[in-house]
């Protein structure tokens, strides 16, 4: 029986939000337009964000462990060490370069001077194992970590991995994601305060109805129900949109702008996961919800 | 019906808009309050409806101690007082028919029950081929009758009117008056604030005369009111 009641409330509530959208057409395009361009900015940012996020992921597959030996291995050899190696904490794909592999990737850099390597025989260059290691292990520390371990296995003595590089990626990702955090920030606290504030001003534009609300004896939250519906309406077309509008400006300018920019050059820039979009419609939602409450707060009190 | 024990309102420290005002107003009682602008009788209507609160004394509606409602009691009372403005406060986005069923929808009734009251009122008001339209198409006057059907149409024992005719010929003002004469003799208690001398002289109703916040003089109706 309560729940009959509450629904018809709820469905009445629900009718009232969508004629008061028609009956103040005005204010609620300006609502929906604002949220839609205050959202449509903090997705174009997150778009770029996740894509760089995403060339950097790429970019540190380049973090790679070499162990040299100065002979050729047996394929015993091999497979032993193999085994241990991948044995080792992070480590995710090792191969053996074998001299004469060695010897054909250095032609191949000398490309047009190959009549420099005539006389040189394969034997000067050292074999090695390549070691590939798990996202989570590609920074300093865990390369570092990595390399020490590495050390205790018997047979192995010469190891390079790029320390310098490994560093300064590290610092330029970390740099990329405060700058992202810093940014992301204050676009986040500009967007609630121009969205809050605009909800305001469509609210305040008809406090009229609120006082004689409040005159004809109605209570705080019949008052107030209508209103925050319509802020979540409000919120989700806003947000609906943005997406829309992300989504063409991507399929027009964006989706090959990859290749210039150099970020993932085989795919280009890719779109915001389904998750992130998912995302940006409940903090619409939430948006016109919180916006419309806290006016709607400053406002009742008639 | 109405009673109000020895109220002071001071909005600030050392104004104050009333001072120590006792007054009864009877169940199915028709008052006038006129004064000057300022007197004070816009702030005691509003201590009726709960949309203040004295400073000092006690305000009691029906028996029940207005300031010591909590907020969330106030819409309660408010249902059994209808209040009308000189400016109406008619939703201009809203037709006729919908500023009137707003007092019903506030109370929970079904939509077929407020069509007929809402359209019964609105007959009785002469205003049924207007029930589409926005209050910004009406004339001063209807925009009245349309205020009133909203303060009236669910009965309210109570009707405040503050300048009701501030704003009108004398052909409508008659028109209220006697909207308000008809409330009356149905149960209604009716206060008029007003300083609209010809509306007081017609009714032959008590008058309370306010200046500066006091009760100045009270004429109860039999004595009536010398016309200037």
């Amino acid at each position: 029986m309560s729940g009959q009641l509450f629904s018809g409330r709820f469905g009445y509530f629900f009718t009232r939000a969508l004629i008061n959208i028609r009956q103040n057409i005005f204010v609620n395009v300006v609502t929906v337009g604002t949220i839609t361009l205050a959202l449509l900015i903090v997705s174009l940012f997150l778009l770029v964000f996740v894509n760089l996020e995403n060339a950097a992921a790429s970019w540190s597959e380049r973090v790679q462990v070499t162990v040299y030996f100065d002979r050729e291995l047996s394929g015993q050899e091999q497979s032993s060490l193999r085994s241990s190696i991948l044995a080792l904490p992070g480590a995710s794909r090792v191969s053996y370069v074998s001299r004469d592999e060695a010897f054909k990737r250095f032609k191949s850099r000398l490309r047009g001077q190959e009549t420099l390597l005539e006389g040189v025989p394969s034997e000067v260059l050292p074999t090695s194992f390549e070691i590939s290691l798990k996202s989570s292990q590609r920074d300093s520390a865990g390369v570092e970590a990595f390399v020490t371990s590495l050390r205790q296995l018997p047979g192995i003595s010469e190891i390079q991995y790029g320390e310098e590089w490994v560093r300064r990626f590290n610092s330029f990702l970390n740099f990329v994601r405060l700058l992202g955090a810093l940014l992301g920030g204050f676009l986040v606290v500009a967007v609630v305060f121009i969205v809050s504030n605009t909800i305001k001003l469509t609210i305040y534009a008809r406090r009229d109805e609120l006082e004689v609300m409040s005159l004809v004896g109605a209570t705080r939250f019949f008052i107030k129900a209508p209103f925050l519906i319509e802020g979540i309406i409000q919120g989700a077309v806003g947000s609906l949109l943005a997406l829309l509008l992300l989504l063409g400006l991507y399929e027009v300018f964006l989706h090959n702008a990859g290749s210039f920019l150099t970020f993932n050059p085989t795919s280009g820039l890719s779109f915001l996961p389904m998750e992130y979009g998912g995302g940006i419609v409940l903090a619409g939602i939430f948006l016109g919800f919180l916006g419309s409450l806290t006016s709607l707060k400053r406002f009742i009190n008639i | 019906m109405i009673q109000l024990h020895n109220v002071s309102l001071a909005y600030q420290k050392d104004a104050s808009a009333l001072n120590d005002i006792t007054l009864h107003i009877h169940k199915g009682e028709f008052i006038f309050m006129t004064g000057p602008s300022g007197a004070g009788k816009t702030t005691l209507l509003r201590l009726l409806y709960g949309a203040l609160t004295p400073t000092r004394g006690q305000v009691l509606i029906d028996g029940q101690n207005v300031s010591r409602l909590t907020p969330s009691e106030i819409p309660f009372l408010r249902r059994s007082i209808g209040v009308v403005f000189q400016d109406f406060k008619l939703l201009s986005s809203r037709t006729v028919f919908e500023n009137v069923a707003i007092t019903l929808e506030v109370l929970g009734w079904g939509r077929a029950d407020i069509g007929k009251k809402v359209m019964h009122i609105l007959r009785q008001m002469g205003l049924e081929s207007k029930i589409h339209l926005t209050p910004q198409r009406l004339s001063g006057g209807e925009q009245q009758r349309v205020a009133l059907a909203r303060a009236l149409v669910n009965e309210p024992k109570i009707l405040l009117a503050d300048e009701p005719t501030g704003n009108l010929d004398d052909a409508n003002k008659n028109q209220i008056l006697n909207i308000f004469k008809e409330a009356n003799v149905k149960g209604t208690t009716v206060v008029v604030a007003t300083h609209d001398r010809r509306l007081i002289e017609n009714s032959h109703k008590r008058l309370v005369t306010l200046s500066k916040g006091d009760i100045v003089e009270q004429l109860e109706k039999e004595e009536g009111i010398k016309p200037f």
